[in-house]
């Protein structure tokens, strides 16, 4: 037996893994090679030594320290798991749940009349109809949600009806286009078509 | 041993303290005693069992149960214990003399002296020297080292805790044997 193979049998041993037959034959290695023997005692020694380190316990407060340190709840299987196991997922849902929310909070906001213009002095407002009277002038753009408009003088602007309706007189006059809006999809690409110009071009 | 602590974990599970308080009693001086010998300082020692705890407490959801216990609660251990000496700055030695206080060496200038002989155990000299020796052991065969002697397991246990082929420990073991042989032969 060569020294090498000795010393891999040597280890063999201490973790007490080598055969009964291997074991015979380090035992004979060793009783020929004195520089081997020499290396086991050691070896044995090293691992004696280790195996005899004190074990010191730990502080006596320690089990009082940790179970302050914990957590008041500790909360079961959460959300959370879920949302770090898909985080993909995850965003895309808030991403979907945000835009329908602002969706809802922009639909609901128009139940009342509203109406804008640059000039609102010529416009009577009667319940949920609002006039422009014959022979007035309305300078500007006219927008109104939720509401009837009954157009008898003269918008130079354009006009823009959501969920309404525009009754034109006779004697009415547009310069612009007239829109009526009805369905929410269009109100939504209207919403956010007037929000991109908004940004485009400032009002 | 083994059904009683899976029954505690769910029953700490469950939100129950007192099941939680006995498997930190069941493992608080094992983990110390494994710390302390990888970190080589009882400070460190005591705020890793610690870490330890909490860790086991917030992920006990994640706890496999077809896995031992203590199994899942010495890789988190030993895994703090490398992150930390990962992180250590090289280390000075107190034992040597600074060249700007005269007479004064590191134990004097520690702000809190925590190696007081009230919190250290007596070591024997021989002791002492193992003790240093271990320090001195290179990261890869500590953690192998502090399991196979101080936490009695068997290389099987060892390379599931470290998650590596028994191979790979046994190598380990070897090597850090070697290591250590090497080193006190001529001290003691």
């Amino acid at each position: 037996m060569k020294c090498g193979d000795a010393i891999a049998y040597m280890h063999e041993y201490l973790d007490g893994d080598l055969p009964l037959e291997q074991r015979r034959k380090l035992k004979h290695h060793l009783s020929e090679c004195p520089a081997c023997a020499a290396r086991f005692q050691s070896m044995q020694h090293t691992e004696a030594l280790l195996r005899a380190m004190p074990v010191e316990a730990a502080p006596a407060d320690l089990t009082h320290k940790i179970m302050k340190s914990l957590p008041r709840t500790r909360s079961p299987k959460s959300w959370t798991t879920w949302v770090r196991r898909h985080p993909g997922m995850s965003a895309a849902a808030i991403f979907l749940l945000i835009m329908l929310s602002s969706f809802v909070a922009m639909w609901n906001q128009g139940q009342q009349l509203s109406l804008k213009g640059d000039d609102l002095e010529h416009v009577v407002v009667k319940g949920r109809t609002v006039i422009v009277p014959e022979g007035e002038r309305v300078e500007g753009d006219l927008i109104i949600e939720n509401g009837e408009l009954q157009v008898l003088g003269e918008v130079d602007g354009n006009l823009t009806v959501i969920d309404g309706n525009v009754t034109l007189a006779s004697t009415a006059h547009i310069a612009g286009k007239v829109k009526e809006i009805d369905r929410a999809m269009d109100w939504a690409w209207y919403k956010l078509t007037s929000w991109f110009d908004t940004l485009a071009y400032g009002s | 041993m083994r059904p009683m602590e899976t029954r505690l974990a769910r029953l700490a599970r469950k939100g129950d303290q007192r099941a939680f308080a006995e498997i930190v009693e069941l493992y608080k001086d094992k983990l110390f005693h494994l710390a302390n010998r990888m970190m080589s300082n009882r400070q460190e020692a005591e705020d890793i069992v610690q870490e330890t705890f909490l860790r086991v407490y917030k992920h006990l959801d994640r706890y496999d149960e077809n896995q031992k216990f203590s199994t899942w609660i010495y890789r988190i251990a030993t895994n703090l214990c490398i992150d930390r000496l990962r992180k250590r700055r090289p280390v000075y030695s107190l034992d040597a003399e600074s060249s700007d206080h005269e007479g004064l060496d590191g134990y004097a200038m520690m702000p809190s002296d925590d190696r007081t002989p009230e919190s250290e155990l007596l070591l024997s000299e021989t002791q002492r020297i193992i003790h240093e020796t271990i320090e001195t052991l290179p990261l890869k065969y500590r953690a192998v080292m502090a399991l196979r002697y101080f936490q009695d397991m068997s290389l099987q246990e060892i390379s599931e805790v470290l998650e590596m082929p028994v191979t790979t420990v046994k190598t380990r073991v070897h090597r850090g044997r070697e290591f250590l042989r090497k080193k006190l032969e001529p001290k003691l």
